[in-house]
């Protein structure tokens, strides 16, 4: 009976969706099509915020008469626009368009906007209630923003340290997922047997679930139970000189989390690059290569010269991608160390803003967070999208 | 010159032969630790906790499976999961399908900033938006509840989709369409009755696409639940591995249930995934 429930639950929600996105479409109709009708003022008019007071009242308080109002102003605004400006121009792409733009708007704009106001604003543990049932927050200015850069989000990390260990992160992530990923993407673009099978094993990585990726891995990194430690004592046993270069199984997830989530991520993150190189360097022409081999080119020639910049437009945006996705990965670090009474020594950014809201309750200063860190990301993507203009112009 | 040639021959089967060595070694460490899993998860109740490192363990048994799927809500996680994972993709890839058309098919005043938008918005962090997610599904009463999860994903892989299935349509002849208009269908019908039925490949990666991002995500899922009953897998993975006493043969049995078939799906797919992922860069 359970089962049936839930799926009537989710079936009248799709449906509920599809009367919305009907709707939708039903009112931007009657606008594009019936703009220039003699009647269509006071239809419009007449209709449209009496339909949206009566579905939206109960949800933003009460059946006023100002809301009534606003819907009027606001159809009478809609209405003019698309009669004197739109005149019924390029319907079927803006019908098409409509749905998923107000989606758009409402789960995406919505909340970053929102997150805006609330950086503003003080919500904590003691004024949620307060906005749960009045919908008001006390407002503080900048206040939220100074405390970012002068309190710990954490219990004890700075701003800094976690900027450093971020930035940290991300290059050291990076940089061995594309060296890990061309080598192992130059060794498979060979002719060689069992190519298929070294490339389905090689992908596991990517393709298995990453949380369940991810806590096998957090066990295996277990000081006595994990297969880390367990063959770093095997290796020992068979070559006991290592011990004197300073091998020896450590405590992992308590000593070094950061060095344990960045293995893992590592491990992780090579196979997307591998197969996103291999990709680039599939579709190089061998002619390259035959031409080379006539001028008597030594391997590293080729590879420096004919295979690294025509690998390079395949691999900037997945470079690109990779960097943003490193810098924004909250999932690898908080399944290692979320749990009570984990460690904050592996933090960044954005896990730091995540466990600050969550862990600690802290809404407004998060939110104060967030708009800093996706304010550093913005300008570094741009400044670098730039950039990399500059450089194809130059070519 | 035979002589000559048997060396080269020589050097080469010297270099394949550190190929395979090599590449053997970094396969062995993609499986190995999803071997372990496996070999955990078969250990019978009394050495779960060992340093053995065999893969199958001796006296293997599948109590682990057993006492996952009756002691704990196990089935039930998959199911929420599978619920809000395809609600999600269908109402995502039903928004994306006509959208990407409009992009691909259309000119319009307000097309590029669209464009633009819509690459932009990829750039906002997705750990950003969780929490104005969360407070919005708490004012909407919605927390604890497929709907609250269903609103929060639906959107979440909305520009990606958009994106390839533009870049699909692109690649679709216009002189399609064009012969259906001439035989009296409409626009919309054109779209419904051609490019649906002929972009099938990419409405599937557009689908896999969504419904992976849904089925592995885990930090919106974490706010949002908070009775067992409602759990998504990962939040149930994590539980049976985060408590005092990790649940070591369950969270494994767990974990190989829901790899295998992802695997599965993945690898059969990761063709057109892979192709996809270019596509939309490549076509701009």
């Amino acid at each position: 009976m359970d089962i049936l429930k839930s799926i009537y639950e989710v079936v009248w929600f799709i449906l509920l969706v599809a009367a919305g996105v009907a709707a939708l479409e039903g009112y931007f109709y009657t606008h594009f099509k019936f703009y220039a009708r003699a009647w269509f003022f006071p239809a419009v008019l007449g209709v449209f915020p009496a339909l949206a007071l009566a579905v939206f009242g109960g949800l933003l308080g009460g059946y006023t008469f100002k809301l009534w109002l606003y819907f009027l102003l606001a159809e009478a605004a809609i209405a003019a626009f698309f009669r004197y400006a739109v005149k019924g121009r390029h319907t079927v792409p803006y019908l098409l368009l409509a749905p998923a733009f107000v989606g758009l708007a409402l789960l995406l704009v919505y909340p970053f906007v929102f997150e805006v106001y609330l950086s503003f604003h003080d919500l904590k543990l003691t004024t949620i209630m307060m906005w749960k049932n009045t919908g008001t927050l006390p407002f503080v200015g900048i206040d939220q923003y100074v405390k970012v850069f002068t309190t710990s989000p954490l219990s004890e990390v700075t701003f800094w340290a976690l900027l450093g260990r971020t930035l940290l992160w991300t290059f050291s992530n990076v940089f061995f997922h594309v060296a890990g990923g061309f080598i192992l993407a130059l060794m498979l673009n060979n002719q060689i047997r069992f190519k298929g099978f070294y490339r389905t094993l090689l992908v596991i990585p990517w393709a298995m679930p990453q949380v369940v990726a991810v806590l096998a891995m957090r066990g295996e990194f277990h000081s006595t139970n994990g297969f880390v430690n367990i063959l770093i004592g095997k290796l020992l046993a068979v070559f006991p000189f290592l011990a004197a270069l300073g091998v020896a199984p450590v405590q992992w997830l308590t000593d070094y989390p950061l060095l344990t989530c960045t293995l893992i991520n590592i491990w992780l993150g090579i196979p997307f690059m591998m197969v996103v190189i291999l990709g680039g360097l599939q579709s190089i022409s061998s002619s390259y290569y035959d031409a080379a081999d006539i001028d008597g080119a030594s391997y590293f020639q080729k590879l420096r010269f004919i295979t690294m910049p025509l690998v390079r437009p395949v691999m900037m945006p997945a470079v690109t991608l990779g960097t943003v996705w490193t810098f924004n990965n909250i999932n690898v670090i908080y399944l290692v160390t979320g749990q009570a009474g984990g460690t904050e020594q592996a933090d960044i950014l954005v896990s730091a803003l995540y466990k600050a809201a969550f862990t600690y309750n802290r809404y407004s200063y998060s939110a104060a967070f967030a708009i800093v860190v996706f304010a550093m990301l913005f300008f570094f993507s741009v400044f670098y999208l730039k950039s990399f203009d500059a450089a194809k112009d130059e070519r | 010159m035979k002589k000559e040639m048997s060396a080269a021959a020589k050097r080469r089967r010297l270099n394949h032969l550190l190929l395979h060595a090599g590449l053997f070694l970094f396969a062995a460490a993609c499986v190995y630790p999803l071997l372990r899993i496996f070999s955990v998860s078969l250990r019978p109740g009394d050495k779960l906790v060992s340093m053995d490192l065999s893969l199958i363990p001796a006296g293997a048994t599948f109590v682990s499976y057993a006492k996952l799927l009756g002691d704990t809500m196990f089935l039930r996680w998959l199911w929420n999961s599978l619920l809000i994972t395809l609600a999600t993709s269908f109402i995502g890839v039903s928004l994306a399908s006509t959208a990407a058309y409009a992009f691909s098919r259309f000119r319009f005043p307000g097309k590029k900033v669209g464009m633009i938008l819509l690459l932009s918005s990829q750039m906002i962090p997705a750990g950003m938006l969780i929490l104005p997610l969360f407070l919005m599904i708490m004012k909407l009463k919605l927390m604890n509840t497929y709907l609250g999860m269903i609103i929060a994903y639906s959107v979440s892989s909305l520009p990606f989709s958009i994106w390839i299935l533009k870049g699909y349509y692109d690649t679709i002849p216009r002189s399609l369409e064009e012969a259906a208009l001439v035989d009296g269908t409409s626009q919309v019908g054109a779209f419904w009755r051609i490019i649906l039925p002929l972009s099938t490949p990419a409405l599937s990666i557009a689908f896999l696409f969504n419904f992976t991002t849904a089925w592995n995500e885990y930090l919106v899922a974490r706010v949002v639940l908070f009775s067992s009953q409602q759990y998504t897998w990962t939040l149930g993975l994590f539980e049976l591995q985060g408590q005092y006493i990790t649940q070591w043969g369950m969270f494994a049995a767990g974990s190989m249930l829901v790899t295998i078939p992802v695997l599965c799906v993945f690898l059969y797919s990761s063709k057109w995934l892979i192709s996809g992922l270019t596509l939309g860069s490549v076509k701009g």
